[in-house]
């Protein structure tokens, strides 16, 4: 099932406003991938020009080499961010549905169908209208619909907006586990917390351009190098804030946290700091996605 | 008969442009286009077309909708019978004597028209008068030299008195020229000249009857069948699920699908109106659809799914461009215009029973054909090669303007907001 997804300087303006511009990026499988950027970034043009509903003037998308056709599209599964299903169509009836349009056969999308459906805690509303759940629900069976046909990439754009700490957990249990079946899962999402507990890489993207992209360990302990340091006697940290190659970032209680050059030495940050008082703290800082994130779009 | 042969080379003047178009475009684009192979057809379009069928007539508007004009049709031509079957049985005043065989003969011609005859004797003319004024007696013979009526109600019926009056006349004749068995046969045997007319004979009441109905249907299926595959369309645009939908299928697949599977529901909804119609006509001895030839028949039923072949393209490209309501609405008001006039042109023509140069005309024109064929079918006034080569414009405009529809709608269907103009959908991003 390994696969590898490839976008190359895909080009794209609405009117005035670039959409995307000149970018490229790669999606490997086994991985779930978290595709970030503000709004307006154009994640969500990115994912539509995947399944080429939207058309791009420029730029390549392939799959394991090969360029993105209807055929191979069939082996995709999509969660578009409006979500969207047949508001009158009853819930069992839809997935299968939409499970044969992606080549599988009546039984199999039947068996597939109960699966999921009994998966994801839907079994009782089998039968349902899809408009007659709730949002939550109507989520999970949209989820359903992406996951129905055991797709080799499974593109979703903000799967878990609106959605409560359980079925976060549970949706967030099913992509690990598809992306660990050896799937490719890439997926948007404004909640970077979620985001760093269940991607093992992020790409960033901003104005249509790619600012950063790598594993989530790579991005945090990469760049700038940070230092959390507490000395006793200046708890306004007044000793940092006039030494060369580094900068103050924020101090609270005591602790300041510094944002240091990488060509600086650090025992020259802490030989400053024994010599303004008592140091009980110095430790090296693992940047959060959400500093990641900040700091990649400056 | 000119107007014809000019049509027939503007139609194929037009196909070769437009393949050899296609033809150059397909080799100038690097864009695969979807051709209409078995796999295209096999796959989703099938899939979609089930799905189209199973909703619609598992809907409660189809259903209901159908039994209302079931209901209706049941209603037309049964009511009539009922009128008809009252005045069948006719009451004939008869004041002074009337031989036997003049009263075979009255019997016999109440007879032909389909009812019976009961004979009242009467005293005296003015008592018979008095009975024809309080509508007691039909008419009445008076001393076997004249009928008196008291209006004559239609042209059926004075052609029915006018009939009795003229073989009561002939019997007595028969029977004062004293002639032989032999003699007397040869006169019974006497049938009319063939009547020849210069101008065209204008059709019975049957044919009116049967090719108004016929329009009516076809309107009606047409309106029904248009709004659903608008509303379909707008709804899928607005529900969002078309994004999911066309990351598996290309847009013509899908179109094509839900063109196919509302087409065949139309099919299947005319076939069960008309057979409906002709069982229940043929059961209860109505006369309304009596003229309808089978030819006539599969008239309707032609042009039922070659109007919505035609105009379901372009419901289908307008439904692509709107998202509400109120922008469906807007939309549809010019897509009707075409079929109102072709409906009401024709209407005019079937109910008068003459074919008009105008409606000559519309029966070539693909947006009015629908409507303005059939009724010169029902009126025997197209000839069968006019027929098909009606039939053949038809489909050679439906392939343009499915053409055209397919594009609109493949620009128009993904972009959300506001309503999409043509301008936008024929841009190049």
């Amino acid at each position: 099932m390994a696969g590898e997804l490839v976008l190359q300087g895909l080009r794209r303006r609405f009117g005035t406003l670039t959409a995307l511009d000149d970018l490229s990026f790669s999606v490997s499988a086994g991985q779930v991938v978290g595709f970030l950027g503000p709004n307006g970034a154009g994640k969500t043009t990115t994912m539509r020009a995947i399944f080429g509903l939207t058309d791009l003037e420029a730029g390549t998308i392939t799959w394991n080499g090969r360029a993105v056709d209807s055929t191979l599209r069939r082996r995709f599964g999509y969660m578009p961010e409006e979500r969207g299903l047949y508001p009158s169509m009853g819930v069992g009836e839809q997935i299968e549905y939409l499970g044969r349009l992606h080549d599988m056969s009546a039984f199999d999308a039947r068996e597939q169908t109960r699966y999921w459906l009994e998966r994801l805690d839907l079994a009782q509303r089998a039968l349902s209208k899809v408009e007659s759940l709730s949002h939550g629900n109507q989520q999970r069976v949209q989820l359903c619909a992406a996951l129905v046909h055991r797709p080799d990439l499974l593109i979703l754009d903000e799967p878990l907006a609106g959605l409560d700490p359980n079925a976060i957990d549970t949706i967030g249990e099913v992509l690990v586990e598809q992306a660990k079946s050896g799937r490719c899962v890439l997926f948007s999402s404004h909640q970077l917390d979620q985001v760093e507990s269940l991607c093992e890489s992020v790409t960033i993207i901003d104005h249509g351009r790619l600012v950063a992209t790598g594993s989530v360990d790579e991005l945090a302990t990469s760049g700038t190098r940070r230092l959390v340091v507490r000395v006793d006697e200046d708890r306004d940290a007044r000793w940092a804030q006039h030494l060369p190659g580094v900068e103050v970032s924020e101090v609270s209680g005591g602790e300041v946290r510094l944002v240091v050059d990488p060509s600086l030495d650090s025992d020259v940050v802490l030989r400053a700091a024994m010599a303004a008082g008592h140091v009980s703290e110095f430790s090296f800082h693992r940047r959060s996605l959400s500093e990641v994130f900040r700091e990649a779009l400056r | 008969m000119k107007i014809l042969y000019l049509l027939l080379l503007v139609a194929a003047v037009a196909t070769v442009r437009l393949l050899r178009r296609r033809a150059r475009r397909a080799s100038a684009t690097r864009r695969a286009r979807p051709s209409l192979d078995l796999a295209f057809l096999k796959g989703g379009v099938a899939l979609v077309t089930w799905r189209e069928v199973r909703q619609r007539v598992r809907g409660r508007m189809f259903r209901i909708s159908t039994l209302v004009i079931l209901a209706a049709i049941a209603a037309a031509i049964v009511i009539p019978t009922l009128h008809h079957a009252g005045s069948s049985s006719q009451r004939i005043g008869v004041v002074g004597p009337l031989s036997p065989a003049l009263k075979r003969v009255v019997q016999n011609d109440v007879r032909a028209n389909a009812g019976v005859a009961h004979l009242v004797n009467l005293s005296s003319a003015s008592l018979a008068k008095r009975e024809l004024a309080s509508g007691k007696i039909d008419f009445a013979i008076l001393n076997d030299r004249s009928i008196v009526v008291n209006s004559l109600r239609n042209s059926a019926h004075a052609a029915e008195i006018v009939q009795i009056a003229r073989d009561l006349g002939v019997a007595q004749a028969l029977s004062a020229a004293h002639l032989s068995t032999g003699q007397s046969a040869l006169l019974a045997r006497a049938h009319s000249l063939r009547v020849t007319s210069l101008k065209q004979q204008k059709a019975s009441g049957a044919n009116v009857g049967a090719s108004v109905f016929g329009l009516i249907l076809i309107f009606m299926m047409l309106q029904q069948y248009n709004t659903w595959t608008l509303i379909g369309v707008m709804e899928e645009k607005s529900s969002r699920v078309i994004e999911v939908l066309l990351s598996a299928l290309r847009p013509l697949q899908l179109l094509t699908g839900k063109v196919l599977g509302i087409s065949l529901v139309a099919l299947a909804q005319a076939t069960l109106i008309v057979t409906f119609s002709l069982v229940l006509a043929k059961s209860v001895g109505s006369n309304l659809l009596h003229g309808a030839a089978s030819l006539e028949i599969v008239s309707i039923l032609v042009w039922v799914l070659l109007g919505y072949a035609f105009y379901s393209w372009i419901y289908a490209a307008a439904g692509s461009m709107a998202e509400r309501q109120e922008q469906i609405q807007a939309l549809a008001l010019p897509l009707s215009l075409p079929l109102v006039f072709g409906y009401v042109v024709s209407l005019i023509a079937a109910e008068s029973g003459h074919a008009t140069m105008l409606v000559s005309v519309l029966a070539y024109l693909p947006p009015t054909a629908p409507f303005a064929m059939p009724v010169l079918v029902g009126l025997s006034a197209v000839t069968w090669w006019g027929f098909l080569l009606s039939v053949l414009l038809s489909i050679v405009s439906t392939v343009a303007v499915a053409h055209l529809a397919a594009r609109v709608y493949r620009r128009a269907i993904l972009r959300t907001g506001a309503r999409v103009h043509l301008r936008e959908a024929f841009a190049r991003y």
